[in-house]
């Protein structure tokens, strides 16, 4: 097995790149709910499967969250993305949103906060996926996204070990609205093959 | 695809695939008009591409939300994103019936879809695809570990002898109790029992009858008490129930009552024929109880008490009462 590397410049480039494409992401975010998304800098970093557990509970700590995987594809690169719903967050979202007969935030039952979920992570999960994607010239293809938990513990949201890999590339962004109480994560993991081939690509940009 | 050089001959075969590829495909126009319905679409509907063709959506399939659909549609057409409809959140965009009678357990097909966006030469989007797939087998399985998983839970929250909530599941009731209690103030009690001579019972008799009087004693409590009552197998010979909105002289009527009715029961296995007499502690609610524990262990102090005393009684709590 080979072992996954990454450079300083790689990781710059792999940051930059995060950026813009996140850049992209926030902007119809604002675009869709009319707010102000604050954005900080994305944590890339090479993590081994036992860290996994503390890169979700370090993001969400003990809150009690839900959660929404989706898998992408593309020109033999593949991973999935991650999206971490602080469920204090669902009230106001669903005000944002202004959602049809969720004129009550207060009562927002679990299909509506599904629905919401949904198309939140629809949003940034593909904008941010597209946006690697272009500036990669690569076109990723997006599997159906699968909802990991709704109202659970963050830790307990993935079956713990059996990780078919052993270290791989990982991008945390984590997303925040000004003047209200959203915030959510997004955690974007490669495939352990995948990320030499995506150095190449990195590498070919840095030249 | 993407690079178009396409002969007209393979569009011939291209448009084949279309029409014979197990999911369901549908191109629609910014009025949300039916520009394409491939075999899969026809085949379940049994409406054919020529009728479909033009024809609104929404007037088409009545079974589609508009407000809901659009409000999905327009984020594609706009920001030029997909999106995504899962099975959880809606079971079905198209509504097609189960079409397989020994496999298909549902009355209709579930569906998970994709909403892309299709981008014409100009790079603007004016027509996106809604591709359908079949998802019914997922859901069952889903459905079914599901509820395998619930009745793994059941058996694991009710004693399987008396058929009563166990101990774990009842303490959660007298939790929740507690916390209502303390909130509205409104009286409610705990009482707990004891078989006073189960284990001579069973030194005598042997565990089968032991077991066929724990069986004796959880049906008369079940009959004697309310509906809103929660009783529970404590462990062993002790059972206990959580007297909703009972005050205390309510609770030790209740508790005389079913001690009477136990004693004047025979139970006969055969020719034997053996009686019992049981033990009653009861504590209604008190703010000095922090938590359902106090609550629970007060009970069990008059409990103790009635034994004390020689068995076959009513003890109710008093603060005085010590623990040993």
């Amino acid at each position: 097995m080979s072992s996954v590397s990454l450079s300083e410049d790689q990781r710059d480039c792999y940051q930059e790149l995060t950026n813009v494409a996140m850049g992209q992401a926030a902007d119809r975010l604002a675009r869709l709910l009319d707010a102000y998304v604050v954005l900080p800098v994305p944590k890339v970093n090479l993590i081994e499967s036992s860290e996994l557990h503390m890169a979700i509970q370090d993001a969400e700590a003990d809150a009690a969250v839900s959660a929404v995987c989706q898998g992408f594809i593309g020109a033999g690169i593949a991973g999935e993305a991650m999206l971490l719903f602080n469920d204090t967050s669902f009230s106001d979202l669903a005000t944002l949103m202004n959602y049809p007969g969720m004129n009550n935030p207060e009562s927002l039952d679990r299909e509506a906060e599904l629905e919401l979920l949904m198309d939140v992570s629809s949003l940034l999960i593909g904008a941010c996926i597209q946006g690697i994607g272009e500036q990669l010239e690569i076109h990723f293809n997006q599997g159906h996204p699968v909802v990991l938990g709704q109202h659970c513990l963050a830790g307990d949201i993935l079956k713990s070990g059996n990780h078919q890999w052993t270290k791989t590339l990982a991008i945390e962004i984590h997303y925040t609205l000004e003047h209200v109480n959203i915030d959510c994560d997004l955690l974007l993991l490669f495939t352990e093959d995948s990320v030499e081939k995506l150095n190449n690509v990195i590498d070919f940009l840095l030249d | 695809m993407s690079d178009s050089n396409i002969e007209i001959g393979d569009i011939h075969w291209l448009m084949d695939i279309l029409q014979n590829i197990d999911v369901g495909l549908v191109v629609l126009d910014r009025n949300y008009n039916i520009q394409l319905w491939n075999g899969f679409m026809e085949s379940h509907s049994g409406i054919s591409p020529q009728n479909a063709k033009d024809q609104n959506l929404f007037a088409l399939c009545p079974e589609i939300p508009r407000d809901w659909f659009v409000r999905k549609s327009e984020a594609v057409f706009q920001l030029k994103t997909r999106t995504f409809t899962i099975w959880e959140q809606r079971p079905y965009l198209f509504k097609f019936k189960n079409y397989r009678p020994i496999t298909g357990r549902t009355a209709t097909m579930y569906q998970n879809t994709s909403i892309i966006p299709l981008q014409s030469v100009t790079q603007d989007v004016d027509h996106i695809c809604i591709i359908v797939y079949d998802v019914t087998d997922v859901a069952v399985n889903h459905e079914d570990a599901r509820s395998a998983n619930q009745s793994l839970l059941d058996l694991n929250s009710v004693d399987q002898l008396t058929e009563l909530p166990n101990r774990i599941i009842w303490e959660q009731d007298v939790k929740r109790e507690h916390a209502r209690c303390t909130r509205s103030g409104n009286p409610s009690c705990v009482a707990i029992f004891d078989i006073d001579n189960l284990k001579d019972i069973n030194a005598a008799h042997g565990h089968r009858i032991g077991d066929l009087v724990l069986k004796t004693v959880s049906d008369s409590l079940r009959q004697t008490m309310r509906q809103t009552d929660l009783p529970c197998r404590f462990g062993g010979d002790l059972f206990s129930v959580l007297l909703v909105d009972t005050n205390e002289h309510s609770a030790a009527e209740f508790a005389e009552r079913i001690r009477n009715i136990l004693q004047g029961l025979i139970v006969r296995h055969g020719d034997q024929a053996i009686s019992i007499t049981t033990s009653i502690g009861v504590a209604a609610f008190n703010s000095v109880f922090h938590n359902e524990h106090d609550w629970i262990l007060a009970a069990n102090k008059a409990l103790l008490h009635a034994k004390q005393q020689g068995g076959n009684q009513t003890t109710l709590y008093h603060p005085s009462m010590k623990k040993g």
